[in-house]
């Protein structure tokens, strides 16, 4: 596909190399015209470089901060890497050299203020010609690396580079309170501390953690019935019936789906400053969580994340799903406004490389971009062998081409299409429409260029060069939004099919080791590779290719010491509250030691065996007499090991936002099981978040007022009259085309959808998601926080969603039973998955009897009051 | 309305010891020692106060952000040299345009303050100014996420949240650091990042509501959400909670030890108390009406920024640990000479409403009033009559809290382009900040990733001249 975006700045985010190929083009200059080399500097010294330090570095240099249009002109590096243009100069050429047609006012007209005079363009001229002879800063830099090859043999031999091998299971004393291999390496820790281990919980217990831990919702009236029934005939067969039926759940992939879109840092939008929208970032939420229901195999899971679009596929389904897996390496946060390409790209392989590898690795190796790791043996060259794997990788993410997004990539077209349940067709009078207001504003757009450079060349003009800018930015928005919906539209008006993800470039390349990772201080040429410490020898990357199939494979390969082990530790963390390693992203030596290595490594082991079946792991776990201790308190346990670090009982835990939710939704019966459609990011398009909402980009054009005004400009200027007058006046513009105004998405919409299918924006996460310590979407997320906020209070006490939730619930116990005590037994047992103790339902006959609500609907009220106070109380939050 | 009581409230020992059944309290009194511990531990949860690293000077903070760069050569980098060279050709390009305003020298320290801040002038013996200033960052967005965090590259913790992380708070009834009207898209500025998120800032009155007045009758709907229960009366919600309060007490009393529990207890009272507190302090109403007239509110072109001027005070006074307003834009690029003047009309009074506010109620000894933008602009003219970014050299001043008064720090070259002697550069800001917090910026860490954070990376000098 392509997508055309604004002329003047093209670029490709993988940028093919940090030395510009022109460097050699540099010799093959006309030979008559070269002067001698110190002549060529004795030109450069007494023509050119006084007026780049007169004229350009006030906005193209280091010392004034500035590098507009990512241009510094400071340094030789500088001027032949160039800006957002690419190159300045190159050598020998002045039809290629951006820097030539600036200078004459061609494409920009530098500097701005006034055009350079004759003599001086002339100077230029011969000075390309002579192929640039600059003498700035040309000593070759070569960074010596503080961590030596000795340093990364002997870091082979920490525990976790060390290639896991499968540990026999231990003898125990008390053999008979298990035969489970998990059950007896767990014993044989409490054992070694003096401690025994809890009794079993009981099945009410059981079953409510059970049914939170597999698929986050909490268990219905029938299926405790059922279990209760099953129990009583043969426990370890009841538990290994329920965990069957759970992972067979398609609710499964949404519960442990959400666990890796922590990890992954989903979001469907940019961040940071801009906020610009993901609108296809779905389709990768909506991936996992089928992966994770088909039980894909781990490592093929990973493989298509991280290089989804190399692999070998039969079919164009096949093909669609891997690039859709891709979007792993696209959906990070973006700083759009950066104006420097190759500070951006460098940060965007940064925040790839980061993820990479503590997602997949449990390492971090982004604290080698600047030095060489200071605790595992990770020299700055192993870092900058993985950027040139990234390098030579295209990232596709989209976002609206507005004034202030300096970065707006394109999208990777899917082979089949799919277009989401938003996207309306349109008719061809719209599309002709739309290609007319195009045409429209490029001829509108080139008068505003042309009027500009009429009125940097002759000061005394009339016109306010600042309005000038605002009209020129107000346009090129409007540009961008007309050719953003344009290109979501084949001919007939269909709508495209569209996935975030990677590409490999078309030449691969390898990084340059960047001193103190400064984007203008390259030094060596570092071959493309990985991470030597955790490699089992020297791996090449072929010439041609990128190196990131490899990559893949490598960190997949049943030889990596580090992945099934992360995965295993991940997964155990979510069923027993407590990874093995309790820094679930940090198995260096900065993390914590594992308190049951040889328990880890089995799992690992396991894990591989059983081709990377992550179901087959969780029906181990499950399954296990340790996943099943009560959670009792009991003090002299507790005295020797108050963390349970041993596992002498099952840890409490407060459920996860998502879960909280869906269990008010459950009980309330009103949960919508069916996956809704895309999202509702994904319903207003390409577009930038403002105050919360969305508008859809393809109706605001439609409706005429799209983006009348440079929509990021602060508004607190504005006075009231200005506002009515903007209202206004978009009124008319609607009115003229016959369109209403467009109306806004809400962010955080009330439905009755599970959570993981709430739309996730960077800075506007859905409150009921917010409060309860939703995982920061902008960082790899292991472990979330477990906070009690008062703000959790307010949610709970007065909150719209629980409000209407306990009405709901509170009707439902009405058809339930007449009988207050009945519509009470009821309560506490759709909500806490068992009976309510003696004292709770006293205490809520109590509360019932004696609570005045004042209001028309006396008992209903009550009820309500009730039902609400039972999912407020910290019991329902509470998994034990 | 009522002035709510800020003392006396029932705590949580009260609270569990009245409730009807009365189980709650034995849970406690008979927790096992090692329970003991534990709860001494976390002992009042992670927002009680705290011991700082060294006796400090200030003990809360009020930032006024300016947004967008205020230009220092017209307001308090007296530059003679660029108004004698008005119209010379500049450093880089362009000509130099000496300030349309006129300075004159204030109070008993002098300082040269222009006429664009003829109040803040007033009080100009408890300003101390930072004329070095410096940041990395020449464009908005990033220089404002700098200033804020001190890395514009990744996503890192603010210094409000940093600062309640090192400090606590002191209101059991209010949240610990409050940004009053930030704008949208700013989130990461009073974020906590990978601090816990009981550290990051609780926004009031988002600015997304253009116009949106504070304190008012009827100002604000709703400037927090959930704060008001939509059906049920204040007994009628004191005796639903009761109920909860109960049910948890009991879940306390079955699991005998449950940290969790406790923190959900003590989390509902406070939301309870906010309830009452957090409204009742944004009433401004209660105020008298000189106090309302020290800060320019109901009157133009003051209002605005004056209401928050005094809700600041209002919260500091309540035991806010940190409170952050924004004012913008100072994004001057053209038509300077109205524009800035607009600008400095707006906040003029009330900053110094505020300042002798605090004074007169012997807060600003120990309150920190810091004044700053993101950078401040150049020398040369853009547009004829605008100023571009400049973060070469710019100023910020401070107030009270153990800083000189009357006091100047720090100098840019004759016109202003760059700081060249006393340079603060962001990261020493902030190492100030946090050492007259009592905080050592070099002890303050919080491990994440692997290795531990600070907020001046590994960076940051504490200006100790500037200290009183």
């Amino acid at each position: 596909m392509t997508r055309l975006r604004i002329a003047a700045i093209g670029f490709v985010i993988g940028i093919a190399t940090l030395l510009p190929a022109t460097e050699c083009k540099s010799q093959q200059v006309d030979s008559e015209r070269r002067l001698s080399a110190a002549e060529g500097i004795e030109f450069f010294e007494s023509k050119i470089r006084p007026v780049l330090v007169r004229e350009c570095y006030g906005c193209h240099s280091k010392n004034s901060g500035k590098a507009r249009g990512g241009l510094q002109l400071d340094t030789k590096m500088g001027a032949l890497l160039g800006g957002d243009s690419g190159p300045a100069i190159v050598p020998g050429s002045l039809e290629d050299s951006p820097l030539w047609s600036a200078i004459n006012y061609e494409d920009f007209s530098m500097p701005p203020s006034k055009q350079l005079s004759h003599d001086i363009i002339g100077d230029f001229a011969a000075w390309i010609e002579m192929g640039a002879p600059d003498p700035r800063g040309q000593e070759k830099i070569q960074a010596n690396a503080t961590v030596t090859a000795e340093d990364i043999k002997q870091g082979k031999q920490f525990w976790s580079f060390q290639k896991p091998t499968k540990p026999s299971v231990p003898d125990v004393q008390n053999g008979q309170w298990s035969e489970h291999p998990i059950d007896r390496f767990v014993l044989q820790k409490l054992e070694a501390n003096d401690l025994e281990p809890a009794a079993d919980a009981d099945p009410h217990t059981l079953l409510r953690r059970l049914c939170f831990d597999l698929i986050g919702l909490p268990p219905t009236g029938e299926q405790i019935q059922w279990f209760l029934s099953q129990w009583h005939q043969d426990p370890d067969q009841a538990v290994v019936q329920a965990v069957d039926f759970l992972l067979d759940s398609e609710r499964f992939g949404e519960r442990w789906g959400r666990h890796w879109l922590d990890v992954a840092r989903y979001a469907e939008s940019s961040g940071k400053e801009i906020n610009a929208t993901f609108p296809h970032a779905w389709r990768y939420r909506d991936y996992v969580i089928d992966a994770f229901n088909q039980d894909k195999p781990y490592d093929q899971f990973v493989r298509e994340q991280i290089a989804g679009d190399l692999l070998p596929v039969k079919t164009d389904e096949d093909w669609t799903e891997n690039l859709i897996a891709t979007g792993f390496l696209a959906i990070g946060p973006k700083t759009l406004t950066e104006q420097n390409p190759r500070q951006f790209s460098m940060d965007l392989i940064d925040e790839q490389i980061d993820v990479a590898t503590r997602v997949v690795l449990g390492i971090s190796v982004a604290c080698a971009r600047c030095h060489d790791h200071k605790f595992d043996p990770i020299p700055q060259s192993d870092y900058y062998a993985m950027a040139g794997i990234f390098m030579s990788t295209n990232t596709y993410y989209g976002t609206l081409d507005t004034q202030q997004n300096r970065r707006p990539s394109r999208l990777i077209e899917l082979p089949i299409d799919d277009p989401n349940s938003f996207d309306r067709s349109l008719s061809e009078s719209e599309i002709q429409q739309l290609k007319e207001q195009l045409e429209q504003k490029a001829a509108e757009f080139q008068e505003l260029l042309q009027s500009r450079r009429q009125a940097r060349r002759n000061p005394e003009s009339q016109v306010n060069p600042q309005n000038l800018f605002r009209q020129v930015a107000v346009v090129r928005t409007q540009m961008a939004a007309l050719e953003s919906v344009l290109e979501s539209y084949d001919e007939q008006g269909q709508p495209r099919s569209f996935c975030m993800g990677v590409q490999p470039a078309d030449r691969p390349v390898n990084a340059h080791l960047l001193v103190r990772g400064e984007i203008d201080q390259p030094a060596q040429e570092i071959s493309r590779g990985f991470v030597q410490v955790i490699s089992g020898g020297p791996i090449k990357v072929r010439e041609n290719s990128t190196g990131r199939l490899e990559l893949a494979r490598w960190m997949t390969s049943d030889q990596n010491p580090l992945t099934a082990r992360v995965m295993v530790n991940r997964i155990w963390q979510h069923l027993l509250g407590q990874g093995i390693v309790e820094t679930t992203e940090n198995f260096g030596s900065t993390g914590q030691p594992p308190s049951h290595p040889a328990l880890l490594d089995y799992l690992a082991v396991s894990f591989m065996e059983s081709d990377w079946s992550i179901k087959s792991l969780i029906r181990q776990v499950a399954t296990s007499r340790t996943y099943r201790m009560s959670s009792q308190f009991d003090a002299e346990s507790f005295d020797v090991d108050p963390d349970n670090r041993w596992l002498w009982r099952a840890s409490p835990r407060r459920l996860d936002a998502e879960v909280l939710r869906d269990a008010m939704l459950s009980i309330s019966d009103q949960l919508t099981t069916e996956r809704p459609r895309a999202s509702n990011v994904a319903k207003g398009g390409e577009t930038v978040v403002r105050n919360g909402n969305l508008r859809n980009t393809a109706d605001l054009v439609l409706a005429g007022s799209m983006m009348a005004r440079d929509d990021r400009r602060p508004m607190a200027d504005a006075n009231s009259d200005q506002m009515d007058r903007r209202r206004d006046f978009r009124r008319r513009a609607a009115a003229r085309t016959g369109r209403p105004n467009v109306t806004a998405i809400s962010l955080d919409p009330m439905t009755d959808y599970r959570s993981v299918y709430l739309p996730i924006v960077r800075d506007n996460i859905p409150r009921s998601l917010a409060v309860f310590d939703f995982a920061e979407s902008s960082m790899v997320v292991g472990q979330r926080e477990t906070s009690n906020t008062p703000d959790q209070g307010l949610y709970f006490m007065n909150n719209e969603f629980v409000i209407r939730q306990s009405d709901l619930f509170a009707q439902r116990l009405l058809d339930h039973s007449s009988q207050v005590s009945e519509q009470i037994e009821q309560a506490f047992l759709l909500a806490y998955g068992r009976p309510g103790t003696e004292r709770e339902q006293a205490a809520a006959r109590d509360f019932y009897d004696s609570f005045e609500t004042g209001g028309n609907d006396e008992a209903a009220e009550r009820l309500r009051c009730l039902c609400q106070a039972i999912m407020a109380a910290a019991e329902f939050r509470i998994s034990n | 309305m009522n002035q709510p009581s800020l003392i006396g409230r029932p705590n949580r020992r009260d609270i569990l010891q009245t409730i009807s059944c009365g189980f709650g309290y034995l849970a406690f009194s008979g927790m096992a020692a090692a329970a003991a511990q534990q709860e001494r531990k976390q002992a009042g949860g992670p927002l009680a106060p705290k011991q700082p690293h060294f006796q400090p000077r200030a003990k809360r903070v009020i930032f006024l952000c300016m947004r967008g760069g205020p230009s220092h050569v017209d307001t308090f980098d007296y530059k003679p040299n660029l108004t004698r060279d008005s119209g010379k050709s500049g450093k880089y390009r362009g000509a130099l345009l000496g300030s349309p305003w006129k300075f004159a020298q204030h109070g008993d320290g002098g300082l040269w303050i222009s006429e664009l801040f003829p109040e803040v002038g007033r009080m100009a013996d408890e300003l101390c100014l930072l004329r070095g200033m410096n940041c990395d960052q020449p464009i908005h967005p990033r220089a404002m996420t700098q200033m804020h965090t001190g890395n514009a590259q990744f996503v890192r913790p603010s210094l409000g949240a940093w600062t309640l992380y090192g400090l606590g708070t002191e209101n059991d009834s209010m949240p610990g650091f409050i940004s009053l009207n930030p704008p949208a898209g700013a989130a990461q500025n009073y974020g906590s990042a990978f601090l816990p998120a009981v550290y990051q800032g609780t926004n009031i009155g988002r600015s997304g509501r253009v116009g949106s007045r504070f304190g008012g009758a009827r100002g604000l709907g709703s400037p927090v959400p959930d704060i008001r229960n939509p059906r049920l009366n204040k007994t009628a919600q004191r005796q639903q909670l009761d109920f909860i309060q109960q049910l948890n007490a009991e879940k306390l009393r079955r699991d005998q030890q449950q940290p969790g529990v406790e923190g959900i207890i003590e989390s509902y009272e406070l939301a309870f108390r906010m309830q009452d507190t957090l409204p009742s302090l944004m009433d401004i109403r209660q105020e008298s009406d000189e106090t309302r007239a020290l800060y320019g509110i109901d009157e133009n072109p003051t209002d605005q920024f004056g209401r928050q001027c005094l809700l600041a005070r209002r919260f500091v006074e309540a035991g806010v640990r940190f409170v952050e307003l924004t004012h913008g834009s100072w994004d001057h690029h053209a038509n300077l000479q109205q524009q800035l003047s607009n600008s400095c009309s707006q906040v003029d009074k009330p900053i110094a409403g505020l300042l002798e506010d605090l004074k007169r109620r012997d807060l600003l000894q120990d309150t920190l009033v810091i004044w700053a933008g993101e950078f401040g602009r150049t020398p040369d003219a853009q547009n004829g009559n605008g100023r571009d970014h400049n973060n070469k050299g710019y100023t910020s001043w401070m107030a009270g809290g153990g800083v000189k008064g009357g006091f100047s720090y720090g100098t840019t070259d004759e016109y202003g382009y760059e700081a060249v002697d006393g340079k603060c550069h962001i990261h020493d800001w902030h190492a100030t900040i946090l050492h007259l917090l009592g905080l050592d910026h070099q002890q303050l860490t919080y491990r994440y990733a692997g290795r531990d954070f600070r907020l001046t990376d590994v960076h940051g000098n504490v200006l100790t001249d500037i200290i009183g």
